[in-house]
């Protein structure tokens, strides 16, 4: 009997550093899923070996995503051509020039990959940036 | 005396399934967590409407076109090695020789993305995309 509560009063002490350990864990984890969620996982990247890295996204950039099927989207929310367009109205309205990566897929249609240049160009931004994977891997 | 023993018994006792549940995340962890790409970008320009059609006559220019089956160069269908092999010999003439790529519309973006490269592995800064 005694055995027992000395059991029960171990077991007790010792679970603080369990639960610290994991929910730390835990909130690690949210933080990291949160952050994957913002880019449309589907999107398979051409690779290019020898283009700059990108070591930090440049300030009030923006990145449009075109998928295989030529569904366009921003942060992984699709938006319509006419929507995309508002937007991208809007934000040399409020910033002027601004940077603009376009994330597409390697067998997106260049005419998809065009139409969202096109708005880009009809908005007074001449310069675009192709977003590709450097594989450092191989 | 006895007391003391005793405790340290059981915080011994109880490491086991922190341990356990320590290990059971971090084997989800590692499962889980997709290393984070190294990306590239590939800047070009796009033409100016208001412009004239790029100037035909500029001798120093690289044309280069992409259709669904491949890259063009002077009017005929090339692989990419003897294309890249050919941006890179001209470009040690000159690195501000201006690079005009043509797409054809039902282009897959890889061809685009391949000559950006081979571009940018070259040295040349000048790109500008049309669409045909």
């Amino acid at each position: 009997m005694s055995k027992r509560a000395r059991n029960d009063a171990g077991c007790d002490v010792d679970m603080t550093p369990m639960i610290d350990v994991v929910f730390q864990l835990i909130i690690f984890f949210i933080v990291t899923i949160t952050l994957d969620q913002e880019i449309n996982e589907d999107i398979e990247l051409e690779y290019a070996k020898h283009g700059p890295i990108i070591e930090k996204e440049l300030e009030r950039s923006i990145t449009i995503e075109v998928d295989d099927r030529g569904h366009i989207s921003i942060q992984n929310a699709q938006l319509s051509l006419t929507k995309l367009h508002s937007i991208m109205a809007n934000r040399t309205k409020k910033f002027g020039e601004f940077p603009v990566y376009i994330r597409a897929d390697k067998d997106t249609k260049h005419a998809d990959v065009k139409s969202v240049m096109d708005i880009c160009t009809d908005v007074n931004l001449w310069r675009v940036s192709f977003i590709a994977m450097n594989d450092d891997k191989s | 005396m006895a007391r003391k023993k005793n405790k340290g018994e059981a915080a011994k006792l109880e490491m086991t399934p922190m341990i356990d549940v320590v290990f059971q995340l971090l084997i989800f962890f590692i499962v889980t967590l997709k290393q984070q790409d190294i990306l590239a970008h590939l800047d070009v320009f796009r033409p100016q409407p208001d412009d004239k059609p790029p100037p035909q006559e500029i001798d120093d220019m690289l044309e280069i076109m992409i259709s669904r089956d491949g890259y063009w160069m002077n009017g005929s269908l090339i692989p990419f090695r003897s294309m890249d092999r050919r941006i890179t010999k001209l470009a040690k003439y000159s690195q501000d020789m201006p690079v005009i790529i043509k797409c054809t519309l039902d282009s897959p973006h890889k061809y685009l993305i391949k000559t950006l490269d081979s571009c940018s592995k070259a040295g040349l800064s000048k790109i500008s995309v049309f669409t045909m």
